[in-house]
């Protein structure tokens, strides 16, 4: 990494790529892959290769605001034999304060020069964002180097290409931004004004769909295509539900009841133990993890929804539905239908009664008058 | 009984009551599809929600999830038509097609609310509408119909889920996002179907005792369309527009 900030910033992938031993024959599989991964036509290969070894890399600035880093963690693992390295190699990863070597002002001075260059139309640049920035407060309880990450984010923002939002956080605020939110957490689409961004969400996002976006970028020079929300539709435009290996037992009515029942060794459906899977788009039914070992539902534990917004407050995970966010009723929507359905109950009865007790009067005095 | 000496009275010559066109058939026809269509729609949604039986043997031979599914959508096509369909004829029928409705810039419209709803709390069923009156116009216009929008919108973005590049996700899809995700749509869809539930019921319950306490032929009008009115009062008096 620390090579890649001191590399030429004239240098293609390729260059950089056999600089570092890789063969012919392996960076071609690699464009093969990866192509296929992006869902782009065979034909398409060459332009893959074409752009990976003419176009200089773009140099990327990547921020780190309010997070875990489990990003970058998913990141560096990517699964193919050279992918992490091709990646982290292709883009000039010029500035990374997790993963560069360098530290203190001589790596914010390589930020502002990348800024500075830029503004004077000498070089391109994309901004990739890990984490998102607490707003309350003036942004002081996340700050780098002196400045808040709320600023470092517009000033970085403001003269970037396009922005690259990775991982829940940046996507929609994730755990930081739960309920109730006590630093004002703001996903990254919320603090800046004016740049297309492409949202990669997860927690974290699945290594090969960054990689993918990524070399989609670096190969076309633009965003992939968006789906209403922002995120890539080549890796979220299918929910999880309609791509799972469990889903015959759901349209079967066969579901786990609990985690040690008969359904659950026969590998039946988790909808019932609060499955997210039917709301949620990722591509996990599709790359799994870990370089394709496996994934959660295919572990056996349902999906939490991770990529999809609110993901922490629509708890609690192992029940079927979010709870209602009426104020003050922490019950889910069938408790709360139940307890109405009981109060128009209670209400008739209550309405009848009073009715009986009224005709009830009136005969009474009716016959006292007859009686008189 | 003991007023009644002589053999029956022959008629009157001049009908005491007289009888009137309320609904119109497309609004009846409505009434009754709606009404299937609910109860339909919320049993499945039940299900769907919170599968309670399980079929035994291999998922292959099994499809119990799947044809509540489709029942379910079917009901919501049942529903859905006939919602438009009526939203049409509150133009194109007869007054009656618009009575009750909140024309909350009347001053009438206020007084008749609060007049029927002191009525049902003092226990009183003196006062005959033809057609709807102001608090059952209010009642149909927040769970019906707002409730309405809110199933018809909520169900079908979840419906184009599958496919979000289809037509059901172009027409509706926007709602997702608007909610605050799938799962709170979900949410959302759940928690007005009981609305629908406890509407029902008080729907009921009131039409029931309304009919029998006014014997005005309130329960058969959605049946025969006709309901009656004393003969020496002009027809819909009491309503308003
Ligand atoms: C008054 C009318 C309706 C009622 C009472 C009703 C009731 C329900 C209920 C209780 C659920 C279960 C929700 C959950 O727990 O996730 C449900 C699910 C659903 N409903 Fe409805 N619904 C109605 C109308 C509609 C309409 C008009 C549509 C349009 C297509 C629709 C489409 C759906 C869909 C797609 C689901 C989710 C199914 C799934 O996740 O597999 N519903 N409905
Ligand atoms: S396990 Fe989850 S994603 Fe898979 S079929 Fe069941 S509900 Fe859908
Ligand atoms: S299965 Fe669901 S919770 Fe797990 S990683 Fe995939 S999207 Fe996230």
């Amino acid at each position: 990494m620390a090579d890649s900030l001191l590399s030429s910033p004239g240098l293609t992938t390729y260059d950089i790529l056999s600089r570092h031993g890789v063969s012919r024959r392996d960076f071609l599989s690699f464009c093969a892959i990866t192509a296929a991964s992006l869902g782009l036509e065979a034909q398409q290969v060459p332009a893959v290769v074409e752009a990976l070894e003419t176009k200089p890399r773009l140099p990327v600035i990547w921020l780190h605001g309010l997070e875990c880093t489990c990003c970058s963690e998913s990141f560096i693992r990517s699964s193919h034999p050279i992918a992490q390295d091709v990646v982290l190699n292709m883009i000039s990863l010029d500035y990374d304060d997790t993963l560069q070597a360098a530290a203190g002002h001589q790596v914010e001075q390589i930020r502002k020069d990348l800024i500075e260059q830029a503004k004077r139309g000498e070089t391109e640049y994309v901004l990739a964002v890990e984490g998102n920035a607490p707003t309350k407060d003036g942004g002081v309880y996340c700050t780098v180097a002196g400045e808040t990450f709320l600023d470092v984010l517009r000033e970085t923002a403001e003269h970037a290409k396009f922005v690259i939002a990775w991982g829940s956080c940046a996507c929609n605020g994730c755990v930081q931004a739960a309920a109730p939110n006590p630093t004002g957490a703001r996903p990254v689409h919320e603090c800046i004004t004016g740049k297309p961004i492409v949202k990669v969400p997860g927690c974290p996002p699945i290594a090969e769909v960054m990689t993918g976006v990524l070399t989609y970028v670096l190969t076309f020079g633009r965003l992939p295509e968006l789906d209403r929300v922002g995120r890539p539709k080549m890796f979220y435009k299918q929910r999880l539900h309609d791509k799972c290996l469990r889903r015959s037992f759901f349209d079967a009515g066969q579901f786990v009841e609990s985690w040690d029942d008969d359904g659950a060794r026969k590998g039946w459906c988790l909808y019932k133990m609060g499955c997210r899977g039917p709301t949620t788009y990722n591509s996990c039914a599709t790359f799994k993890w870990n370089g394709g070992v496996s994934w959660p539902i295919g572990s056996g534990h349902g999906c939490i929804g991770c990529s999809e917004e609110n993901f922490w407050d629509d708890g609690p995970f192992y029940s079927r539905l979010a709870k209602t966010p009426l104020p003050g009723i922490e019950a889910t929507p069938q408790k709360v239908g139940i307890a109405l359905t009981a109060a128009a109950g209670v209400g008739i009865a209550a309405h009848l009664a009073a009715l009986a007790i009224k005709r009830g009067r009136a005969a009474a005095t009716e016959n006292k008058a007859k009686e008189a | 009984m003991s007023q009644i000496t002589a053999p029956y009275a022959a008629a009157p010559a001049e009908p005491i009551f007289k009888q009137e066109l309320v609904w119109q058939w497309p609004i009846r026809l409505f009434h009754w599809l709606n009404a299937l269509a609910f109860v339909v729609l919320f049993l499945t949604g039940l299900y769907i929600s919170d599968p309670i039986f399980s079929p035994a043997g291999e998922a292959y031979g099994n499809q119990t999830m799947g044809y509540v599914r489709m029942t379910h959508f079917i009901a919501a096509a049942v529903f859905t038509v006939g919602f438009f369909w009526r939203i049409c004829w509150f133009w194109l029928g007869n007054r009656y097609a618009r009575s009750g409705f909140p024309y909350v810039w009347r001053a009438r419209w206020w007084r008749n609310l609060v007049r029927q709803t002191w009525d049902y709390l003092r226990l009183d069923f003196g006062h005959v509408h033809m057609g709807h009156n102001a608090l059952a116009g209010l009642a149909y216009t927040l769970v019906p119909v707002i409730g309405g929008w809110v199933m018809i919108l909520t169900g079908l973005a979840l419906f184009g889920q599958s496919n979000p590049d289809g037509f059901w996700d172009s027409l509706c899809g926007w709602v997702i996002p608007m909610l605050g995700g799938g799962l709170r749509t979900h949410m959302w869809h759940h928690l007005v179907a009981w609305l629908f539930l406890v509407f029902a019921i008080v729907h009921v319950y009131i039409v029931v005792l309304d009919g029998t306490q006014q014997r005005n032929g309130l329960i058969s009008s959605m049946i025969s369309g006709r309901k009656f009115y004393p003969a020496d009062e002009k027809p819909g008096s009491h309503d308003e527009d």
